[in-house]
């Protein structure tokens, strides 16, 4: 690992380098130069930073006298931040300059016949912004040292989304500029997809892939049409490529379909790829690949599977390229007609299955978050609340099936953002349109509604009554108030009271000689008979007795196995902060 | 100073390669090929925990691959941080040669002639010299060739 110093380090220079080549005032922050991330994703994103920071100060931050009219201060800023979010490093570059003007980017996107005069009216600000990646178009006007040479975000775009990277753009017209770049921790480690083509497997990184479809299903139609490959699924038309193709490999014999596989390539048009088969999902330690493979440019990296037989990445960006598929900007507006031509109802994706109990119903698809088969010996109840143990997890069973007669079921993974549960079905049938708002309410138990969704009414899941069970689960993300126990060696609030507080979801804190003491807000628990000076914190005090009777009519100790009374004492303290 | 040399045969010709170069040579047991590839360049390999591109040195030189063999012989080598298995058909000795790397001498076929450095006379015969790294280097210039 390596601190994200080492890629700021050349920043300052070339700000003040650039600043006075342009005749521009710039004051450049840099924040987070501690966090750390793979040395070789440094490599990779030094380039793209490079690039970003460069086009923020030769067009987006204004000169001195440009600035003074505007009404702004005459130094520019350049504020370039990094921070870990999650398994990602998250690297912003903002400027406080003029933005990105959209109307000369649909401009020069007509003139330069990437677009057509009747497609642009129907952009949206996303879709116009958008159009800074499409490769040979700048907004500046003139040829600088510096940038404006065609060479440009495109070439940014691909070389972040090749490392499974994303960059997002965020334009105030007038007031700047902020590009987000999102690149994995560590390039070891992706999760990927392992594909069979012409009796190889192959991996293809999962950030890539839209959606999954074996050819057979019948939202998909496969036209073939002066030797292109049309898939249309959902209506929506899609450049169609088979792997087998692309890589020159023989096409087997199979017997079972096909599977296409919707990709998101870095020349911004998704795009889909036929595959024979898609076989696992797995997290893939991706290392380099040696020069003359890479030279090939469809591959992105090399991985050691359990099989261990090596085992090729594929770079979505590289294919799409190798194949020759037109990177237009007309299948976006494609998306725009139908939702003018779609039906009056607004729709959502839903996934289609057959419960264990024989219902069909639907589920909206936005919460699964996987299927997958999980052998049924890993589910068990407790106390009447069934659980699943996945990946060393416990998950929440919520449809209160856990016994089985088959040895392995199919569980959808379904996750609120926070809360994962398990909901294990018959099978999965298909991904539909469904109504957002259900035509018929009954909720009742799991079921919110009935909709009719191609001619037949199935019940609708209630995603609401899924998770609304499930506080416990989600309540130790909820840190707000912290507990102090006092006594730090009393046994039983080690052993008891601990345990019961953490899962209540409150942070607790052994003994009082922590240099952060308690605040206001926080609660301290101590034994009645406690020597501990607590009377002068700020925080509330519940002492705790040991006997279930008040011993007089004035104690407001609370007996320390009433579990209601505990809580509450400090679920009231939690409330008076709030308010 | 005398210098090691890893005497060994391809396309039926001896070579001989500097010792420094070598870091092993080992049997490699299952060879996946890569799609798309020169025909030089025989798939990927797994030894131990690391990955080797395998190239097949006769391909290079004769434009035709390798009869498959169970179990091919290769060199292994690291070039610019990239493990490589270059496939010979065998491998006759290690040893050094006090006269060191002679000039050349004749004409070399085309082939051989951007891998030859030298030559070395070992203890039967004449062998080419030959450097390592050029071989995997060589394939992107072959293709555009």
């Amino acid at each position: 690992m390596q601190r994200v110093d080492r890629l700021f380090a050349a920043i300052p220079r070339m700000v003040r380098d650039l600043g006075r080549e342009l005749g521009k005032r710039i004051d450049l922050r840099m924040e987070g130069g501690d966090v750390e991330m793979d040395r070789e994703m440094v490599e990779m994103v030094l380039d793209p930073l490079t690039h970003i920071v460069r086009n923020s100060i030769d067009h987006g931050i204004e000169t001195p006298a440009e600035r003074r009219t505007v009404g702004k201060v005459e130094a520019g800023l350049l504020l370039v931040t990094a921070r870990q979010s999650g398994n990602q490093i998250v690297i912003e570059v903002r400027d406080d300059g003029r933005g990105v003007d959209t109307d000369a980017l649909v401009r020069k996107a007509i003139n330069s016949g990437a677009l057509s005069r009747e497609a642009a009216e129907r952009l949206t600000e996303e879709q116009r912004l958008d159009l800074i990646f499409t490769p040979g178009l700048t907004t500046a006007s003139a040829v600088t040292a510096v940038s404006g040479r065609g060479v440009g975000m495109d070439v940014v775009r691909a070389n972040v989304e090749r490392i499974g990277g994303m960059i997002s753009l965020e334009n105030v017209r007038g007031q700047g500029l902020t590009i987000t770049l999102r690149v994995p921790l560590t390039l070891t480690i992706i999760p990927g997809l392992i594909i069979t083509a012409g009796g190889q497997q192959f991996a293809i990184p999962r950030a890539a892939v839209v959606e999954i479809l074996h050819a057979n299903n019948r939202t998909l139609a496969i036209d073939r049409i002066g030797g292109a490959s049309i898939a249309t699924i959902r209506k929506l038309r899609h450049s169609m490529v088979d792997l087998e193709d692309v890589l020159q490999l023989p096409k087997l014999q199979q017997s079972g379909p096909r599977t296409i596989i919707v990709i998101r390539s870095s020349l911004g048009v998704p795009y889909v790829l036929g595959v024979a088969s898609v076989e696992n999902h797995e997290e893939l330690v991706i290392r380099p690949a040696s020069p003359i493979i890479m030279s090939s440019g469809v591959f992105a990296g090399m991985t050691l599977p359990d099989s261990g037989r090596p085992m090729l990445l594929l770079d979505p960006g590289g294919i799409a390229k190798a194949a020759k598929l037109p990177a237009h900007v007309e299948p976006m507006i494609e998306d725009v007609t139908i939702e003018e031509e779609g039906a009056p109802v607004a729709t959502i994706p839903a996934l289609r299955f057959l419960e264990l109990t024989g219902e069909e119903r639907l589920l909206q698809l936005s919460l699964v978050e996987r299927v997958e088969e999980v052998e049924a010996h890993l589910f068990g109840c407790s106390a009447a609340h069934p659980f699943v143990r996945i990946d060393g997890r416990l998950l929440p069973v919520v449809n209160d099936q856990w016994r089985f007669d088959r040895s392995a079921v199919t569980a959808l993974r379904l996750r609120d953002g926070a809360a994962e549960v398990c909901y294990p079905v018959s099978q999965v049938l298909d991904i539909v349109d469904m109504p957002v708002v259900p035509q018929l309410h009954v909720s009742r138990g799991l079921v919110s509604g009935v909709a009719i969704v191609d001619g037949v009414h199935l019940e609708v899941v209630d995603a609401f009554a899924l998770f609304a069970d499930r506080q416990s689960a989600c309540a130790a993300e909820e840190r707000s108030t912290r507990c102090f126990l006092a006594d730090r060696d009393d046994p039983w609030m080690q052993g008891i009271l601990h345990p019961l507080l953490l899962q209540a979801g409150y942070s607790v804190v052994m003994g009082l000689d922590q240099d952060s003491g308690p605040a206001l807000g926080d609660v301290v628990f101590c034994s009645g008979d406690s020597d501990v000076p607590i009377n002068a914190l700020p925080a509330r005090v519940v002492r705790l007795r040991m006997t279930p009777r008040p011993n007089s009519d004035q104690d407001s100790t609370i007996y320390r196995y009433d579990r209601v009374a505990l809580l509450a004492a400090v679920a009231a303290v939690r409330a008076g902060k709030a308010a | 100073m005398t210098q090691l040399y890893l005497f060994a045969r391809v396309a039926g010709t001896s070579i001989a390669m500097n010792a420094d170069e070598v870091e092993a040579v080992v049997r490699v047991t299952e060879i996946s090929p890569v799609p798309g590839m020169p025909p030089h360049v025989a798939g990927l390999s797994a030894l131990r925990s690391r990955v080797l591109t395998m190239i097949d040195i006769g391909a290079l030189i004769s434009g035709r691959p390798s009869p498959p063999t169970d179990r091919p012989l290769a060199v292994i080598t690291n070039i610019s941080g990239h493990s490589y298995g270059l496939m010979v058909e065998a491998v006759r000795d290690i040893c050094s040669v006090a006269s060191g790397p002679l000039p050349l001498r004749g004409q070399i076929d085309a082939a051989w002639a951007p891998h030859v450095r030298a030559m070395v006379d070992g203890d039967d015969g004449h062998s080419l010299l030959v450097g390592l790294s050029r071989f995997v280097e060589a394939g992107p210039v072959a293709i555009a060739a």
